[in-house]
């Protein structure tokens, strides 16, 4: 009986360290302009809701994503998108820029201009 | 005496399992075909489920809303009390973190936009399939229209209502993101004073910015209700 105890706390434990992970969530703000254009967008590979009034506030896991676009069929990269913790990185997509571009709030090092920061 | 092996006695149990099988599948059909109404019964008394959630989780999200707010203010009040910046920081990290959970309540892709596009989408189903019924008199049909698009007016109101407070927590928890980070660059000069100031100013941004909210979080009302 405390064998199996002893095992059930361990898989508890291993249950519960991946979860613990999991807690580390910020957001992306996405703001298109015109307001009144229409394109898909994704984080990573996951279709972001149309966006309202131009504007969509999405929860994502810590960490660099990518923002990319639909082109030719295909999905194509925007910008990579850093996540911090509790925080909100911000991107505007100008749609009438062909091809589109990001307009980081706060971009990252000189070196990394394609790069939005929190 | 001498039992054949192989014969007619044999095939008996066989009979007797043919039967039972038989009786089980009755058993098992009998009930299927008033199970297969119950469940088409179900998917129409149960189209309104979807609002429903959408209302419940609003109503949830209000209670959330209001122990945060609460936790909001607290923490305002204890860092106009301190002087030192340490603990002021501190406290403005841990209001962000409180505002960060009040966005993730009511992110794009969070579970309330979630079930509100769901809500929206079963009302407009229903209004367009009663279009081609003909089940009811005009009156009738004509009553559960205009329910319909009440409720899926106040589904439209309460996710605008929504989106508002999702623009307000954004702004809130950069505001806040943005003064930490401020904050941090005064201490790294040894700007203390300077800093403290900036916390008092940004409580007081964050006790506007509070007072705002709970008015909009008052005003949200779930729908089919």
């Amino acid at each position: 009986m405390r064998a199996f105890s002893a095992r059930l706390g361990a898989a508890a434990l291993l249950l519960t360290l991946p979860a613990c992970n999991h807690d580390q969530f910020g957001y992306v703000e996405v703001r298109a302009v015109p307001t009144t254009a229409s394109a898909a967008f994704y984080l990573d590979t996951v279709k972001i809701e149309p966006l309202k009034n131009g504007v969509a506030i999405v929860r994502q896991k810590a960490g660099t994503t990518k923002l990319q676009t639909e082109r030719g069929g295909q999905l194509a990269l925007l910008c990579d998108i850093v996540v911090k913790k509790d925080r909100i990185t911000t991107v505007t997509i100008s749609l009438l820029e062909r091809p589109m571009r990001c307009q980081c709030r706060n971009s990252g090092r000189a070196d990394q201009p394609q790069s939005c920061i929190s | 005496m001498f039992r054949p092996r192989f014969g007619p006695r044999r095939s008996a149990p066989r009979i007797v399992l043919a039967s039972a099988t038989l009786l089980v599948a009755v058993a098992v059909m009998v009930p299927a075909q008033p199970a297969a109404a119950q469940a088409e019964r179900n998917a129409t008394t149960d189209a309104i489920t979807p609002v429903e959630e959408f209302s419940r989780q609003i109503e949830q999200l209000k209670k959330t809303f209001t122990d945060l707010s609460k936790k909001i203010d607290d923490g305002t009040k204890s860092i106009d009390g301190l002087t030192d910046i340490e603990k002021a920081r501190k406290e403005v990290a841990d209001l962000r973190v409180a505002v960060s959970a009040l966005l993730g309540a009511v992110a794009d892709n969070g579970d309330v936009a979630r079930l509100g596009s769901k809500a929206r989408e079963r009302a407009d189903e229903k209004l367009k399939a009663f279009e081609r019924d003909t089940r009811f008199k005009p009156a009738e049909k004509e009553f559960l229209i205009a329910q319909w698009y009440k409720l899926r007016d106040e589904t439209d109101r309460a996710m605008t209502e929504l989106g508002g407070a999702r623009k307000d927590f954004a702004e809130l928890l950069r505001t806040l993101q943005t003064n930490e980070d401020f904050i941090d660059e005064l201490v790294q000069i040894r700007q203390a004073q300077k800093a403290i100031e900036v916390i008092r100013q940004l409580t007081k941004d964050i006790r506007d910015a509070s007072d705002q909210l709970k008015k909009l979080i008052g005003g949200i009302k779930p729908p089919g209700v």
